[in-house]
């Protein structure tokens, strides 16, 4: 309402102006709302009403809307070790990507001179082939008798019987791989905006070069820290392509539970109640972490 | 001040518009309930285009048709020259859940699958005839498999006649090794908890050939068993999960990590291995006996090419066909007659217990218990559970 | 003024010299073998066209550029290879380059911090105190007018009280007026703190009112360094003549020396020249007089105060400035002189066409080398 009331203009005009701005202004969020109405609001509905269906409904019989709460306390009460594992291992790596990514962004923002272009359309290459395909090659690439694991061996590094895939290391890895990209790209927006005379300002001004990138390069790139952070963190929280082909039964992540319980036990009540709280752990971590690094005109 | 009232009144109005919106909000979420999923095949049918449109739609499991082979042309298209009907095949058959989930939106609010036929195992072809979205097969342009289909397999309990199903293959659920990388894995029981194989087996995502070769280990009759004897069993599956011994739980997919090394021994299906062409991947039948199924070749409703797909059945019941078939993938072929022919085709397969096995074999397989609904739903769920979770 | 053997002065700024200092680009040569004392404690003004060296100067003895040869001492301090936070040198950056992310007194104090100062909060006040903008210390940069963050910048550089403090064009983003009173104010505050100010500009107006001494820059090299009016009053070369003010160049001829004074035969007038304004001395030479320093009058009245006369001038073109009023004069050789009349109201405007008489006294020209290009550092200007 607010807007709306400011995008009137002030002061005395003629009486038709001010309510035909406003019915412009309506229509001009008409698709917008639409938008949101059909990919957001309505899946978010069917959502919701899943979350609180009979549990005793079946894809044969039907499912009804009984409004059977319970159905999240059973959720958590069968899955907190899964929640928490699927938080550990993006939060985990949300880190790495961060660690990887800022060296990265940083370096094609700042040293990379005219390769700039080409290393960042070799960050964005991955996209070019599926999700699916390039995990699968991980697969490949790490292997028992891949050249990885054999050269790790050869050097001792691993023991005989040790392994990568199916560990919690090739899924961790797997999902820093993945969403490498969308750690890299607003680091890189946000550190490609410093005005490098800020840096060599703050060099003039006594900070050596580890002072300077704490005091201003750090604080300037915030931003794109937050959104990449945000990025990466969501999408690996609720993955479940990296643990069902990179781990074993013991990585599951929430992904691959909710995955099961819709296409193969057809539990959608269980599934639905516990997207919810997925959602509703992600949404709230979300918003600690944004009031946290006080960015809050993020939200 | 003024103020003060205004935030008052504004408040309540917040805290109004919030309760309705609440309200609104609950009142619509019934809306998206679902109704069930149970079709009537007299009604959901459409009309068979075969004579016009000579083709023909197919989903299998994969590695389950033989290929052309230097001059000899596979049965597909031997089928194809003998009857002008030009045949889309696609191996998109991975799991019998994966693919119910594939189908269940069109099948279950008479839709067209865009499939003229589809084969799968025995559960889950009876669910779907239960449901009513398979059509009946015309007995009179299927000749064949009423003459030719083995006894073992002619009176199932869910389609006493073959009214709605025609068996494609019958197969045998084990245990394949390999044998350079691990010594013999003879019993199921070794599989679940060898130490030498921790972290490298992988088990079916199948819940009925899983859970029955883990009952065979108790010695509990897969095809009658009680709710405790397969608690037992699901907490044997959840120790071996636990202790990280499973790798997988895969569909028909094992195969390539069995290959790659990623896994030396597994629960697997009998023509598989055979199939893989690798002379160090072995099938065992584990001594406590092993488990028996076959995939149904089913006619879905709104099929356009009904008499088309009957025709391939009727083909596939040819002893010699059928025998042509085996010999490649190496799977109980449910075709009598079919031995005979495999003098002619493949001497040595004649004796091949995996296609033709003898009483003895077939003494110590087991099928899994028939189960309604609500068992459906609670095995599966414990099973998922385990596996998924 | 006392200056201690050693370059320090006793308030701890410090002199700073440049000895053959040169910084060559892939491209090209940016500064070549440079060599500048400014004195402790001195308002010093690096004035140029752009390109012509004088930032890159700048950065060398900020640390921000590595000089190719050459070095760089303050006092007695070799820094030419110090890092620049190690150096005793601060910089007010062309468009300040304030740190949006920290408000007016965190930008203030930086320098403080980052070198474990004591006392932060007094002397941050006090620094705003004298930049005036005590009332500003919460705001963030961006919140600012252009004069009051050229005023965070200064005072940012200036509470580290460095040996040398170096302004990089720091007006150069203000509007005319608010560079007027910011000139006069920056002069003020280097007065009062007596630290060495390096200040690079392509103002000459600018570097005249705020510097002691002047180096004019061009194309790497100092073509004349001394102060503002010795610069003005007596230019060594065109590029100096023409960059600071303007000048009237007559080709001449030189005859040769007579005791104090060249004499040189221009367009048939022989000119007396002061040997001291005389840098050139034989063959030929460019004459220069500033336009204001040429009296004007119509054909064959007299003019005030005599020196060269030269008739058979006619206005060609007149322009009323209002404290003057600025002329173009053909002459007989078909160059246009330039006059500028202050406005004393002794005598009505001349309308173009008019014949006219000039006049100079000799002691106000000035002899340059013939060789070099007339109209150096016009365009520049």
């Amino acid at each position: 309402m607010a807007a709306v009331e400011t995008s009137a203009p002030p002061g005395p005009t003629t009486p038709a102006q001010p309510g035909r701005r406003k019915l412009t202004g309506y229509w001009l969020l008409l698709p917008g709302a639409l938008w949101l109405g059909v990919f957001f609001v309505i899946p978010f509905y069917s959502l919701l009403a899943t979350s609180l269906y009979d549990p005793k409904g079946s894809v044969l019989g039907g499912y009804d809307v009984t409004f059977h709460l319970a159905n999240f306390v059973d959720a958590i009460r069968d899955n907190a070790d899964v929640l928490v594992r699927s938080l550990w291992y993006a939060g985990l790596a949300t880190l790495f990507c961060l660690l990887l990514g800022y060296v990265l962004a940083y370096a094609i923002a700042f040293k990379a001179g005219r390769w700039r272009n080409l290393l960042l359309v070799l960050v964005i290459a991955p996209f070019f082939t599926s999700f699916l395909v390039r995990t699968l090659s991980w697969k490949l690439i790490l292997a028992d008798d891949g050249f990885v694991v054999n050269t790790l061996q050869t050097l001792h590094l691993m023991g005989d019987n040790d392994r990568l895939l199916a560990t919690p290391v090739a899924v961790i890895a797997g999902l820093t791989y993945n969403f490498l990209p969308f750690m890299v790209l607003p680091l890189y927006a946000s550190l490609e905006k410093i005005d490098h005379r800020l840096i060599e300002a703050a060099g003039d001004l006594y900070a050596s070069p580890v002072r300077a990138w704490f005091k201003v390069t750090w604080p300037l790139s915030l931003p794109g820290v937050v959104a990449g952070t945000l990025l990466t963190f969501i999408p690996a929280a609720g993955d479940y392509i990296n643990a069902s082909l990179l781990g074993s039964p013991n990585q599951r992540m929430v992904g691959n539970v909710i995955q099961n319980l819709f296409s193969a036990t057809g539990d959608y009540a269980a599934a639905g109640a516990l997207s919810v709280i997925l959602l509703t752990i992600i949404i709230g971590l979300v918003l600690i972490y944004v009031r946290t690094a006080g960015t809050e005109d993020l939200v | 001040m003024p103020g003060d009232s205004r935030i008052g009144r504004r408040t309540i109005l917040k805290g109004a518009a919030g309760a309705v919106f609440g309200l609104g909000s609950v009142a619509v979420l019934p809306v998206f309930g679902q109704g069930g999923k149970k079709q009537d095949p007299a009604q959901c049918r459409a009309d068979d285009e075969s004579a016009r449109d000579k083709r023909l739609v197919i989903s299998n499991w994969p590695e389950y048709l033989d290929e052309d082979d230097g001059k000899n042309l596979s049965t597909l298209h031997l089928f194809e020259k003998k009857t002008g009907i030009k045949v889309s095949y696609t191996d998109d058959v991975n799991d019998n859940i994966e693919f119910f989930g594939k189908v269940k939106n069109q099948l279950g609010s008479c839709q067209s699958s865009k499939r003229d036929m589809f084969m799968l195992t025995d559960w889950m072809a009876a669910r779907m005839i239960q449901v009513g979205w398979i059509q009946e097969l015309d007995k009179t342009k299927v000749p064949n498999l009423h003459a030719n289909l083995i006894d073992s397999l002619a009176h199932v309990g869910w389609d006493p006649n073959r009214e709605y199903s025609a068996p494609w293959q019958s197969g045998l659920t084990g245990i394949a090794y390999n044998k350079k990388k691990v010594k013999e894995v003879r019993t199921f029981e070794e599989l679940l908890t060898r130490p030498d194989l921790r972290g490298r087996i992988s088990l079916l995502t199948e819940m009925r050939d899983t859970m029955g070769l883990i009952m065979l280990i108790d010695g509990t009759d897969p095809s009658r068993f009680t709710q405790a004897q397969w608690d037992k069993a699901l907490e044997r599956l959840r120790k071996a999960r636990h202790d990280g011994q499973v790798r997988a739980f895969t569909g028909n997919e094992y195969i390539q990590d069995l290959a790659a090394g990623n896994v030396v021994a597994c629960e697997a299906w009998s023509g598989d291995v055979a199939n893989a062409g690798n002379d160090d991947l072995v099938f065992v039948p584990p001594e406590e006996g092993m488990m028996i199924w076959a995939d149904n070749m089913l006619i879905p409703n709104l099929a356009t090419h009904t008499a088309n797909a009957e025709r391939w059945i009727d083909y596939y019941y040819d002893p010699e066909v059928a025998a042509k078939l085996a010999d490649y993938n190496q799977y109980i072929c449910p075709v009598k007659g079919a031995q005979q022919a495999m003098e002619k085709i493949d001497p040595d397969n004649v004796d091949n217990e995996l296609i033709f096995p003898t009483e003895k074999t077939l003494s110590v397989t087991h099928s899994f218990m028939a189960l309604s609904e609500d068992q459906i739903r609670s095995y599966e769920g414990d099973f998922a559970d385990v596996t998924g979770g | 003024m006392s200056q201690a053997a050693n370059g320090q002065r006793a308030d701890g700024s410090r002199s700073l010299r440049l000895s053959k200092l040169t910084k060559e680009f892939a491209a090209f040569t940016a500064v070549k073998s440079l060599d500048l004392e400014v004195p402790a404690g001195s308002f010093f003004a690096l004035l140029g066209p752009s390109g012509c060296g004088k930032t890159t100067t700048l950065r060398m003895v900020a640390g921000l550029e590595t000089p190719t040869s050459g070095s760089i001492h303050l006092g007695d301090l070799d820094v030419t290879y110090e890092k620049p936070y190690r150096r005793p040198v601060n910089t007010v950056f062309q468009n300040y380059a304030l740190f949006p992310h920290l408000d007016i007194y965190e930008n203030v104090a930086f320098g403080l911090r980052r070198r474990g100062g004591k006392e932060v909060d007094r002397q941050v006040r006090e620094m705003l105190d004298l930049v005036e903008l005590t009332t500003q210390a919460r705001k963030k940069p961006p919140q600012l007018s252009g004069g009051q963050q050229q005023r965070v910048a200064l005072a940012r550089a200036l509470i580290n009280r460095p040996d040398v403090l170096l302004l990089d064009e720091p007006l150069g983003a203000l509007d005319l007026k608010l560079r007027r009173s910011m000139q006069l104010e920056i002069k003020r505050i280097q007065t009062e703190v007596g630290l060495t100010f390096v200040h690079v500009t392509h103002d000459q107006e600018e570097a005249m009112t705020m510097a002691d001494t002047i180096a004019v820059m061009n194309a790497g090299v100092i073509e004349q360094m001394g102060s503002p009016d010795e610069l003005y009053e007596n230019p060594r070369t065109t590029f100096v003549a023409n960059f600071l003010g303007q000048s009237n160049l007559i080709a001449g001829t030189i005859v040769g020396r007579d005791g104090d004074v060249v004499k040189v035969d221009m367009e048939g007038t022989v000119v007396s020249i002061p040997a001291e304004r005389a840098h050139a001395d034989a063959g030929k030479g460019w004459v220069g007089i500033r336009p204001e320093k040429v009296l004007i009058a119509p054909a064959g009245e007299p003019i005030n105060a005599p020196g060269n006369h030269m008739t058979g001038g006619v206005v060609t073109d007149v322009s009323f400035v209002g404290v003057s009023t600025q002329y173009l004069v053909r002459m007989p050789w078909g160059q246009e002189l330039m006059v500028f009349e202050q406005n004393t109201g002794h005598r009505a405007m001349l309308a173009p066409g008019t014949h006219v008489d000039v006049s100079w006294r000799p002691e106000f020209a000035f002899l340059l080398d013939a060789s070099q290009d007339v109209n150096a550092g016009i365009e520049e200007a």
